[in-house]
């Protein structure tokens, strides 16, 4: 049997590690296995942090894609916090303006893709009012070489309501807009965090915690920039809605069946006479 | 920082039900520069076991029998009082070895054994697929009684766990112990339920008959709660997260968003002042 790749394994062990403690699984692994580290830092999700922007006072939220070293840049005024050293990055919104990988490196997109940053930015705040009430949201972008990249983020917690349960819900969506013409090409990639608790004397502590991840391709129509935002807007959107049916399936279905397949709330005789009662039941009627 | 042992440890007593092996090979793949790491993981493996109740076949018997602390003979021998054998336990791959007949002797076997009698009926009517054991434990102050369900489906991506220890002391009467659930699922993500119920019960008469009615009405009542539990999370805390559609019951429009800012105030969001 060929060795499993170091980097596959790393995944699959945060696959199956209680995933409310991931950020400490990962850094457990990176001091394992400490060439994985920007591989890993790149491709797992995190709950999401929320900084207060300096400027505008609104707040916003840190990833990997406005990250450059130790700062990160805020979608409302397009500032780095703290500064970056070198003078003119990432001040005036006006970056290289060539493609850059998005991440780590001082991700300022050029004026084009800045300019649809701040649409998208004032779209999904819309977007996070009306689904989620509160919470912040934050979108980056960045140029790529036949297009365009970026990553729209929104974070919610609910505080616990009498002292009993609590939750925290992080979306990540990260989408590359390849164009070609009047389409574009839509690759969308969505995780989301949940994390649930609850409490109680007849209960005991109840913790579910985890992330689901789904994707969808898609080509699109394109007038103009705006149609850009429409697009990405309703693949969100869509997968949205999608993912969170299914995370109710999951947490809320699939967890209260796999906890009655272990334990049975009724009899297992009385259930089984009960089966044997219908099936002759059944049995005579057709006679 | 923790020392590499620490971490492959924490590792492996992290491994949800029935996925040791794909943590442990996991570990492999990740230490290839330091092959030794894995062979320091018997601590590990050991208290991984003991604190899952892992389960073991024994040659030529029908039921599965319980791996703990509270069975544990020394030296990785274990005892089941049920079958009247000991066997010797390899906590890395989970295999039974050398089977003795084992005759468990003190004052406390005769109250285990009307207990495991009881509970054999129990689990019987409640658990389709569990292992349970009774010991006498504390120079037979006190009975441990351990009932630990599993049911793997890797092919469908979840496992989960039910794992209930309960020590009843007869000078005091008092029954103490705790209902743990451990729900793994694994498609394309990553999501556990991790419950834990402390429970007490006085039992006067301290019959084993008692004892065991004891414990499944609080079975049944846990359960019964946890099941309220999922629906009350989701009509509380889930739905106070995100909406399944905003309140006019409509998908936004994305051509006219813009708009939406200027047509209509949609409050404040936490973010703006």
């Amino acid at each position: 049997m060929a060795a499993a790749d170091p980097f596959d394994s790393a995944l699959d062990l945060l696959r199956r590690l209680n995933p409310k403690h991931t950020a400490e699984h990962l850094n457990n692994i990176m001091a394992l296995a400490p060439d994985l580290t920007e591989d890993l830092l790149s491709s797992v999700d995190q709950p999401l942090t929320v900084r207060r922007c300096k400027q505008t006072g609104r707040d916003y939220l840190l990833c990997d894609y406005n990250r450059d070293g130790d700062s990160y840049r805020s979608p409302w005024s397009n500032q780095f916090d703290p500064p970056l050293d070198e003078a003119g990055a990432g001040v005036g919104g006006v970056g290289p303006g060539g493609a850059n990988e998005g991440a780590g490196e001082g991700a300022v997109p050029g004026e084009r893709v800045r300019k649809m940053e701040i649409k998208a930015n004032e779209a999904f705040d819309v977007y996070r009012e009306l689904y989620y009430e509160g919470g912040v949201s934050s979108v980056y972008l960045w140029n790529l070489d036949d297009g365009f990249a970026g990553v729209v983020l929104l974070k919610k917690a609910s505080p616990p309501n009498d002292g009993s349960s609590s939750g925290v819900w992080d979306s990540i969506h990260v989408f590359e807009a390849s164009e070609r013409g009047r389409t574009s090409n839509y690759r969308l990639t969505s995780t989301v965090i949940l994390t649930l608790a609850t409490r109680g004397a007849a209960l005991g502590e109840v913790d579910l915690s985890g992330n689901m991840t789904r994707q969808v391709e898609q080509d699109l129509p394109v007038d103009n920039d705006d149609s850009h935002i429409a697009n990405i807007g309703r693949l969100v959107e869509d997968m949205e809605l999608k993912m969170r049916n299914l995370l109710q399936e999951v947490y809320f279905g699939k967890a209260k069946d796999v906890v009655g397949d272990l334990r049975s709330v009724g009899s297992l005789s009385e259930g089984q006479r009960d089966r044997e009662t219908h099936r002759e039941l059944i049995g005579s009627m057709r006679r | 920082m923790a020392s590499a042992k620490a971490i492959v440890s924490s590792f492996v007593e992290g491994a949800p039900p029935g996925e040791l092996a794909d943590v442990l090979a996991d570990i492999k793949a990740l230490t290839l520069s330091s092959p030794h790491l894995v062979d320091e993981l018997g601590p590990a493996f050991k208290k991984y076991n003991e604190e899952q109740f892992a389960t073991v076949k024994l040659p030529g018997a029908s039921q599965p029998v319980i791996v703990s602390s509270h069975n544990s003979l020394g030296g990785d021998r274990y005892y089941d009082l049920e079958s009247s054998v000991s066997f010797g336990f390899d906590h890395a791959t989970q295999k039974a070895s050398a089977v003795e007949s084992y005759v468990a002797e003190g004052e406390a076997v005769d109250l285990a054994k009307s207990i495991l009698k009881a509970l054999s009926a129990y689990v019987k009517e409640h658990y389709p697929n569990a292992a349970y054991g009774v010991y006498p434990i504390e120079n037979d102050s006190k009975v441990a009684i351990i009932i630990v369900a599993n049911k793997y489906s890797p092919n469908n991506f979840w496992n989960g766990r039910w794992r209930s220890l309960y020590l009843f002391d007869p000078s005091s009467s008092s029954l103490e112990g705790s209902i743990k659930v451990d729900v793994h699922y694994y498609e394309d993500g990553n999501v556990r339920l991790l419950t834990n119920k402390a429970a007490t019960a006085s039992v006067p008469s301290g019959t084993g008959q008692a004892v065991v009615r004891e414990i499944a009405a609080g079975e049944k009542k846990y359960q019964e709660e946890l099941n309220r539990s999922f629906t009350s999370l989701s009509e509380g805390a889930f739905k106070a997260l995100r909406r399944q559609l905003p309140v006019t019951r409509q998908k936004i429009e994305w051509d006219k968003v813009a708009s939406y800012r200027l047509g209509q105030d949609i409050g404040g969001g936490s973010g703006r002042r």
